[in-house]
């Protein structure tokens, strides 16, 4: 039961719950991914999944359809489920408590349940911070993101929780050298929280969140790679973790030579 | 005769004696104790202890009120009284300080194991009461206590430690920091590494100037204390106990 969070907005918190959720299910486990995002959900659109929806989770709390209705299996993995947010409510509709119900429903079925929690730290977030057995905070390398993870991080410990990782998104080795953006060890220093992932920036998950498909589904690229660590790392693999380097131009030029 | 006292969720206002007096005399005695010392009790949620006394809804109201009008928030009443306890919970507060419903109505400090702290009106710079925390103060975690704080760990940008007393910070503080919050002027604050975003000690503040980018202030030691109601700083040799002046 991992919940991914991050206080701030826009650092890339659904774009990872819908990558990480389909390498976990790419790896062979049974995976649902819950849109905790209540009247702004959008995990259904980067996941390409809109137009399935016929029940959402608030249905199901509200008792008008079973769990199995509302969830939409994804075709492009073998054991992937999405649980999508309604649209037309707010974070209200549903509580703590009927989260945390629901979550022990789908933990009889599932090996992995991930909750894309909304930005913020008012009731979308307590409703995904409440079942959570992991917490995965998502930060970008910049100030305002790891304050409000600061924030977030001492939430999270006050609720008992103590499995709580970092991943730093959309990293640029470039920028990191020339202290454009902060580094590894800056970000460590403040929120000394075990980094379970370093995302560089990648120009292909744009794309692929607005064709909806999760660039883990067939990119080789360096965030492609970057979710499939995380997610091997969930499941208890031992992945070294490297910080991604800058290229000098011949390096470029002639390819990664190792 | 009201007692301060500090424990791991919060302060708890003691009322000796509550049964003999009028109610409304204490409250006038606690409204010119929060009134003395405005800067520490702004923002927190207290806990009343009012022993034997028996009080009713009316009673209760009007400490809210005391309490609200200055930003203070009432969670609970615990008193051997079991009327008035019942007039507690009609009024929707906690009659225990349990961790669970501190946890639940004092969202001020995360739960912790819990300990009330004896008492604390002796001065700082002998013995008195210290609350001892050894973790990271995070942004947006309030620290308050009337006696002394010592901490073994960093505190974060965006948090904030209030003491009556001393502060003691083994590890960088980058936060917030108010000692003598109940107006002593003698109290202190130290620092492993000292990089706060405000320092205040009794009535005085002091705000350094901000950084360049990239650049980072000395990793030294550092003692700040009140000298001609202004604050300095002085390098805080943990070695000789030693201060020799220097200027920031």
């Amino acid at each position: 039961m991992i919940t991914v969070t991050s206080g701030k907005g826009g650092v890339g918190k659904t774009t990872l719950t819908a990558n990480v959720g389909t390498a976990l299910a790419q790896l062979g486990h049974k995976v649902v991914v819950v849109d905790g995002d209540i009247g702004l959900r959008n995990l259904d659109l980067v996941m390409g999944l809109e137009h399935r929806i016929v029940y959402d989770i608030v249905d199901y709390v509200e008792g008008r359809c079973r769990l199995r209705q509302a969830l939409i299996r994804d075709k492009r993995a073998a054991e992937l489920f999405l649980l999508p947010a309604a649209q037309t409510r707010d974070k209200t509709a549903v509580n703590p408590q009927q989260m945390i119900q629901v979550c022990d429903e789908l933990r009889k079925e599932f090996e992995f349940i991930l909750i894309d929690s909304p930005a913020g730290i008012e009731q979308g977030f307590q409703n995904a911070l409440a079942p959570a057995d992991v917490v995965l905070v998502v930060i970008n390398p910049e100030v305002s993101s790891v304050r409000d993870a600061d924030r977030v991080i001492g939430l999270a410990e006050s609720q008992g929780k103590t499995q709580i990782y970092l991943v730093i998104n959309r990293v640029v080795p470039m920028r990191v050298k020339k202290q454009e953006m902060l580094s590894v060890d800056d970000i460590t220093e403040v929120l000394s929280t075990e980094i379970i992932g370093i995302v560089p920036e990648d120009e292909a998950i744009l794309s692929a969140s607005n064709r909806g498909t999760p660039v883990v589904c067939n990119d080789k690229g360096p965030a492609a790679l970057a979710y499939r660590d995380i997610a091997r790392r969930l499941s208890g693999e031992q992945v070294p973790l490297a910080e991604p380097q800058s290229l000098s131009w011949w390096q470029r030029l002639f390819g990664k030579v190792s | 005769m009201i007692a301060i006292k500090g424990y791991r969720h919060g302060l708890l206002i003691v009322f000796n004696g509550a049964s003999e007096t009028p109610w409304l005399t204490h409250l006038r005695e606690l409204e010119a104790k929060l009134d003395a010392t405005p800067h520490f009790f702004r923002g927190s949620s207290v806990a009343f202890d009012v022993k034997d006394a028996r009080l009713n809804e009316e009673d209760l109201r009007h400490a809210i009120d005391v309490l609200r009008a200055r930003e203070i928030k009432l969670w609970a009443v615990i008193s051997q009284n079991a009327e008035t306890c019942a007039r507690v919970r009609s009024l929707g507060l906690a009659d225990r300080l349990t961790s669970a419903s501190a946890a639940r109505r004092a969202p001020e400090q995360p739960a912790r194991p819990q300990e009330v702290v004896k008492d604390s009106t002796s001065l700082p710079g002998e013995a008195g009461d210290g609350l001892f925390v050894r973790r990271r103060i995070r942004s947006g975690q309030v620290l308050r206590h009337p006696g002394h704080i010592v901490i073994m760990g960093d505190v974060n940008p965006g948090a904030q430690v209030i003491a009556g007393g001393d502060i003691i910070v083994w590890g960088r503080l980058s936060g917030a920091a108010h000692a003598g919050a109940l107006g002593n002027a003698q109290a202190v604050v130290c620092a492993l590494e000292m990089s706060p975003t405000c320092v205040r000690i009794a009535e005085a503040v002091y705000i350094p100037r901000s950084l360049e980018h990239g650049q980072r202030r000395k990793r030294t030691a550092q003692m700040a204390l009140l000298k001609d109601q202004e604050i300095i700083f002085t390098s805080w040799d943990v070695l000789t106990h030693k201060s020799r002046f220097e200027r920031r």
